[in-house]
């Protein structure tokens, strides 16, 4: 009986410490994307992280990039939410003025304070998530659009795409309605067409180019200067099927039938990114130099030189984790993301940090110069803890004119009204 | 003494049948009694879903709000649009197919496998088929062409209002179609075949047997049929919403389950979103409580 006492003591004793041993290992769970690339170098920085730091697991999550945002919010909304995660910072936006996500924790990553680490990233890269002085993520990525081109299929329209590519919207149409093929009215091949659910990035730029904007810098008046609104609503009534039959929101997407290079596609709006998938899918066009880059058009009469906008997604941090997590979660991301050049190379993403923007490597790449030249003549997405509305309601203006047929005041008037509607109740 | 034994019995089957049943009762008081009874607790309250701080007691004002809105009015019309224009064609057809299927002396159960089969898609995987044929260069437009024996006409199936709404009403009713088919054909399989024999003896034809003898007794299953029909359509969601996100427009298909999800997801107004749940929740309510009511009045026994 005693040796049985004493057996169970032990045996009491050893799952003590080995629970008190299994308290002190801190897990991270780390929400992203999918990704092939990235997860390739992003699990083999966690497995050099964890041989760093023996007492911290990762549990890195995969989700489809479309149900991300829905699965990171509801996960937050029931206070389960990721020690760490990234989302375009038009959705991290809401996280980070409702509170959710913790300050960069700066001596955990290396750096004295705010000022120290924007020092080593590109000017304005921090705009985004900074709130009163406090920063709250770090980018994984900084991408804006320029126009891919495929130069075959210019050439097969009697156009030399290194002369002849579009540098106003006004020659965008021109030149799409000579570079399309249609059966009757169904278009068959297109010049080029929209990238439609994101209006906030590419359509906004365009009415600014104008003169207009979406809210008045006071942030009560919804629709600034109604006659750069009436003009590009009445562009994209033309560009549809009750106008040229250029394009069209129900066809597929541009971005992703553009690769192929099956003669259905001349251009696309696209970031740097669309090297490294069109490198995957088709490695011999990758390879022909039958394709090339130029940047955002402006209308013919702009008074403003804005291209596309530039948006961002930005490692950020569970402020309802516990302080330890916190901790270690700002050190991995700040582990992973300093590989600027892997991620380049690797993934074709952008880490707009100064060491890796000023190398030669980094401007070696093709048509890296006219991003950046874009970028500087872009700013950054137009952020708003009702921006997502605000760009469901601009898509029903769109779509009402081109879809629809509906007169482009009109469209302009529904649009203006449920964007006040939203303005008033704040 | 056998009076308490049949007592006991009737226990013990009791208690057994709480053992099978709680199961169920803690998943239904879980999974479903739970978030209903929040969306109404919720609805009385402002509440931005990643908020911390405690949601703020507005009374009837959610109510009040989407009384006055717009975007609610357009989504009340669309779903009444997408609930009668889906449930019409899907009652006749289903009547029908079912009445075709029994007529029948052979492949009875491959007809029925036949059509059941969408029923056992997900409504994704069945949006996405659709969204495929209905792409400009799809299957319905090279269909239609070849019908009217014309080229290159486009049918806008996800751009033009009235085909857009035309286009989920198909889905739904090719999905569920077979469904309300295989119910039917039970409805029918247990009217007496005396009765038919005895129609026909008396010299009655095919369409007469149909229209006075099979359809007045198949009433409880039809007023079943209906209800249940009705209640499906108000809670469409996969279709619009994957229509919507393939370029359609999303004004004409803006159906109330749609709206809630926007609301909820996108604008984090759960307040809001719960209202409207409640409200549609009330709608499915009442047509429940017709249901049983008409049911009870139009109950068929077979002597």
């Amino acid at each position: 009986m005693k040796r049985l006492s004493c057996l169970l003591v032990l045996a009491l004793v050893m799952s003590l410490s080995l629970g008190a041993h299994a308290a002190k290992v801190i897990e991270i769970t780390y929400w992203t994307h999918t990704d092939d690339n990235r997860t390739t170098i992003e699990n083999k920085y966690i497995a050099e992280f964890e041989k760093m730091y023996p007492d911290v697991k990762v549990k890195r999550v995969v989700n489809e990039a479309s149900k991300m945002g829905d699965l990171v919010l509801t996960a937050f909304s029931a206070n389960r939410g990721p020690d760490l995660f990234n989302l375009p910072i038009e959705q991290e936006y809401g996280y980070i003025m409702q509170n959710r996500v913790s300050p960069v924790d700066y001596a955990a990553i290396g750096y004295k304070n705010a000022d120290a680490l924007k020092a080593d990233y590109m000017k304005g890269t921090f705009e985004a998530v900074t709130k009163g002085g406090k920063i709250y993520g770090l980018p994984l990525e900084l991408t804006n659009w320029c126009i891919y081109i495929n130069k075959k299929i210019f050439r097969s329209a009697g156009l030399d795409p290194e002369k002849d590519y579009p540098r106003t919207w006004e020659q965008m149409a021109d030149i799409s309605e000579k570079l399309v093929i249609r059966n009757g009215d169904i278009i068959m091949r297109r010049g080029f067409d929209f990238r439609y659910p994101y209006y906030l990035v590419s359509l906004l730029p365009m009415v600014e180019q104008l003169g207009g904007q979406l809210i008045s810098d006071d942030g009560k008046k919804a629709i600034v200067n109604d006659q750069a609104w009436l003009k590009v609503l009445k562009f994209m009534k033309e560009w549809g099927p009750h106008g040229r039959n250029l394009g069209s929101p129900t066809y597929p997407a541009p971005r992703k039938i553009w690769n192929k290079d099956n003669n259905d596609m001349a251009m696309c709006l696209s970031g740097f990114y669309q090297q490294g998938r069109l490198r995957i899918d088709n490695p011999a066009f990758f390879d022909s130099k039958e394709w090339m880059v130029v940047p955002f058009p402006k209308f013919k009469d702009a008074v403003k030189d804005v291209a596309c906008s530039y948006y961002g997604h930005f490692l950020m941090v569970n402020a309802q984790s516990s302080k330890d997590k916190q901790e270690m979660a700002w050190k991995l991301a700040q582990y992973m993301l300093s590989h600027p050049m892997e991620y380049l190379e690797v993934v074709n993403i952008i880490i707009p940090r100064k060491d890796m923007l000023s190398s030669k490597e980094f401007k070696a790449n093709p048509y890296m110069d006219v991003f950046m030249g874009d970028m500087d003549r872009g700013h950054s997405v137009f952020l708003h803890e009702n921006g997502y509305q605000f760009e469901r309601f601009i898509g029903d203006a769109v779509q009402a004119v081109m879809l629809s047929n509906v007169s482009e005041q009109q469209a302009l008037a529904t649009l203006r009204q449920r964007i006040q509607e939203v303005l008033d109740e704040q | 003494m056998p009076r308490t034994k049949r007592f006991s019995m009737e226990q013990k089957k009791a208690r057994w049948g709480w053992i099978f049943v709680t199961p169920s009762l803690v998943f239904f008081a879980v999974f479903s009694f739970y978030p209903i009874f929040n969306a109404f607790y919720l609805s009385f309250f402002r509440k931005n879903l990643l908020s911390l701080k405690p949601p703020a007691f507005i009374g009837f004002g959610n109510y009040t709000y989407l009384f006055t809105s717009s975007l609610f009015k357009e989504s009340v019309v669309n779903t009444a649009i997408f609930t009668f224009g889906t449930f019409v064609p899907l009652l006749v057809l289903s009547l029908i197919l079912a009445a075709f299927i029994m007529s029948r002396k052979r492949f009875q159960k491959f007809y029925q496998m036949v059509l059941y089969s969408p029923a056992a898609l997900s409504s994704v995987v069945a949006a996405m088929i659709w969204l495929l044929i209905f792409d400009p260069r799809g299957l319905a437009n090279q269909g239609l062409n070849l019908v009217f024996g014309t080229s290159g006409v486009n049918y806008h199936w996800l751009s033009n209002d009235t085909m857009l709404r035309l286009s989920t009403i198909i889905v739904y009713v090719w999905k569920y179609v077979g469904y309300f088919t295989v119910i039917f054909v039970a409805g029918i399989g247990a009217i007496p075949n005396t009765l038919h024999e005895a129609a026909l003896i008396d010299g009655a034809d095919r369409w007469q047997d149909f229209w006075h003898i099979t359809f007045p007794l198949l009433k409880p299953t039809t007023l079943l049929v209906s209800v249940m029909a009705m209640i499906q359509c108000l809670k469409t969601f996969s279709t619009q919403y994957l229509f919507t996100t393939a370029g359609a427009p999303r004004q004409p298909i803006n159906v109330l389950t749609l709206n809630i999800y926007y609301t909820a997801i996108k604008d984090h107004s759960i307040g809001r979103a719960s209202a409207m749940s409640v409200l549609l929740f009330l709608v499915m309510l009442v047509f429940t409580w017709l249901q049983l009511r008409l049911s009870r009045t139009e109950e068929v026994t077979y002597m």
